[in-house]
């Protein structure tokens, strides 16, 4: 007993003597991590009054002109006129679901035709092999000009805007939907058959599950080109959204509009991630944790 | 209970009894990636009565695994006819299961759904299936790790799950390649009781590949010595120790096993070695 303290003492490791008994330990543990999770919180908070603050110091001692950048108190004055008074397009509610909706309905459309396309060219190797380079063409043009096709051809109201999140959605779907189930263990689709099962049981039971961990990890950036291809829908031309807000703000030289409309978006782009991970957290439940994960658990 | 399901499917699936597995001039060629044509195979040629254990070993790369994705019929033969119960391999054979040197269980299925997956596969109402799939998980002794997944299991679990996982089917014919070769070496040899115990019982037709001699000869009724690639038989021993055979660990000591031992070993080792200097000669250019 003697000679471990010793031993502690000498390397300087073992601050407290060594806990003996099992509650002990786990007590020690515990608290360590308690200890760590209230000092990252208050690195986090400190962090956000430095920035922020800053910002509104320097703003006020007119080394930042708030004319072009704007100022922290002056967004939070935008965001309470909203609130109280609505915009010029009537409630920031409806700006706010309009945009929201425009966003969900163009993810769930290239979300859905994106897994379709790309586990099927996935399976079969020759239609693959045609639309390559058609895919590879359609993947280098920048698809947010497409916007303004679709403001020509569907008009200012939601389709133009669903249409362009979809679009944008659609690639980064397919190809990570692709890719998945390109790379499915052989050994597995091999026992399938053998046991006999169908190309559609394959599909079903092998490969969609296995690409189903790229396609969930392609779900979280979708989601965020989702609502930039709202916004910029509505830039290009709309009668209601967020996207409308900002440009007004913009004409208006109002940088603090614009910093506010960012902020809600911001807070829509953080609950849709939130959601996205409780779904691939359900989903793919069967996976074994991440060795990040279970070195948390092991603090 | 047993016996009500087994004669219920039989109704609905034709028996398979175990068959006659027949390879005739097989020869396999492949062309690398860097073009060049390369022979795993020639003019093999092996018949394994129904029933019956084989066991195939040889030197790494002579094409013991090749051997079997053609009986299997998840690959063709270049030349030669490999046939099953009579009848020349085209598609997946039916009847038959495969138990990979790797993991083919499905990472997200829990050990019933991978048990399960064979009925499932052969359109087996779902509840039917999964209550095979408790018997099987509690013949190969993981009753109540029903509802974990693969990787809550350790290596040996894993196996036994693939284990139940082929035999549910009842196959006629069942393919192992080097089943047990990732496994410790008592975890190997309470798996080979295992597979024993319950081949016996079913007595389906095997091909077992190995690297292990000891390991073929406590298991197979037959040895086949491949030579170093392209593979091709270099001769059969029969195993004429008495079935059953009960504990792997413990047959090795009798003087028959040490006999046999000795004489396929001085077969296999001029293979070994010549695939060995091959290698080192390979590495070298």
């Amino acid at each position: 007993m003697s000679e471990s303290t010793d031993r502690g003492a000498g390397t300087g490791v073992i601050s407290s003597p060594p806990a003996t008994d099992e509650a002990a330990i786990t007590a020690d543990v515990r608290h360590t991590a308690r200890r760590r999770k209230t000092l990252v919180w208050a690195a986090r908070l400190a962090t956000l009054v430095v920035v922020i603050g800053g910002w509104q110091l320097l703003s006020d001692a007119k080394i930042v002109d708030r004319f072009f950048w704007g100022q922290p108190s002056g967004i939070v004055a935008q965001l309470n006129d909203w609130v109280r008074h609505g915009t010029a397009y009537g409630s920031i509610w409806l700006q706010i679901w309009t945009t929201f909706k425009e966003a969900l309905l163009g993810f769930v459309f290239g979300v859905t035709a994106g897994v379709i396309v790309g586990v099927a060219l996935g399976q079969f190797r020759f239609f693959a092999e045609v639309l390559s380079p058609y895919i590879k063409i359609a993947n280098a043009i920048p698809r947010i000009v497409l916007g303004s096709l679709f403001t020509v051809a569907l008009g200012l109201g939601i389709a133009a805007k669903v249409s362009l999140a979809a679009v944008l959605v659609f690639f980064v779907v397919f190809f990570n939907a692709f890719q998945g189930v390109r790379e499915v263990d052989r050994n597995l689709l091999n026992n399938a058959r053998v046991l006999g099962a169908s190309r559609g049981a394959v599909t079903r039971h092998v490969v969609v599950p296995s690409a189903l961990t790229w396609i969930i990890a392609s779900l979280h950036v979708a989601f965020g080109l989702a609502i930039i291809g709202a916004i910029v829908g509505e830039f290009l031309g709309s009668q209601h959204g967020l996207g409308l807000v900002i440009a007004t703000a913009q004409n208006n030289f109002n940088p603090d509009g614009v910093f506010a409309a960012m902020f809600i978006i911001a807070v829509l782009a953080l609950t849709a991630e939130g959601l996205i991970g409780l779904l691939e957290r359900r989903l793919l439940s069967w996976r074994p944790p991440s060795p990040a994960e279970a070195a948390e658990a092991g603090v | 209970m047993a016996s009500t399901f087994t004669g219920r499917r039989r109704a609905v699936h034709k028996a398979h009894d175990a068959a006659q597995i027949e390879l005739t001039g097989v020869s396999k060629r492949f062309v690398t990636p860097s073009g060049t044509l390369f022979t795993a195979l020639r003019d093999f040629d092996l018949a394994i009565g129904p029933g019956k254990f084989c066991a195939v070993v040889g030197p790494t790369g002579c094409g013991k695994s090749t051997t079997l994705t053609m009986v299997a019929g998840l690959d063709r033969p270049s030349a030669g006819v490999v046939r099953v119960g009579g009848r020349p391999v085209d598609g997946i054979t039916p009847g038959t299961s495969f138990m990979f040197q790797v993991d083919s269980l499905l990472p997200w299925k829990t050990v019933l759904g991978n048990v399960a997956l064979g009925p499932v596969f052969r359109g087996v109402p779902k509840k039917a299936a999964q209550a095979a799939a408790r018997q099987w998980v509690r013949r190969v002794g993981l009753a109540g790790f029903e509802d974990h997944h693969p990787h809550q299991l350790s290596g040996g679990m894993r196996k036994r799950v693939s284990l139940a996982a082929a035999l549910i089917n009842e196959p006629s014919i069942l393919l192992m390649d080097e089943p047990f070769g990732a496994l410790d070496v008592q975890t190997k040899a309470i798996m080979s009781n295992e597979l024993l115990g319950l081949w016996e019982q079913t007595r389906p037709s095997v091909i077992f590949v190995t690297h292990d001699l000891e390991e073929a000869i406590a298991l197979a009724d037959q040895v086949v010595v491949m030579t170093a690639g392209p593979g091709t038989v270099k001769a059969v021993y029969d195993i004429d120790l008495p079935r059953p055979r009960g504990a792997v660990q413990e047959i090795r000591f009798q003087p028959r096993f040490l006999e046999l031992h000795h004489q396929i070993w001085a077969s296999l080792r001029e293979e070994v070695e010549a695939a060995y200097v091959r290698t080192v000669q390979g590495g070298r250019s």
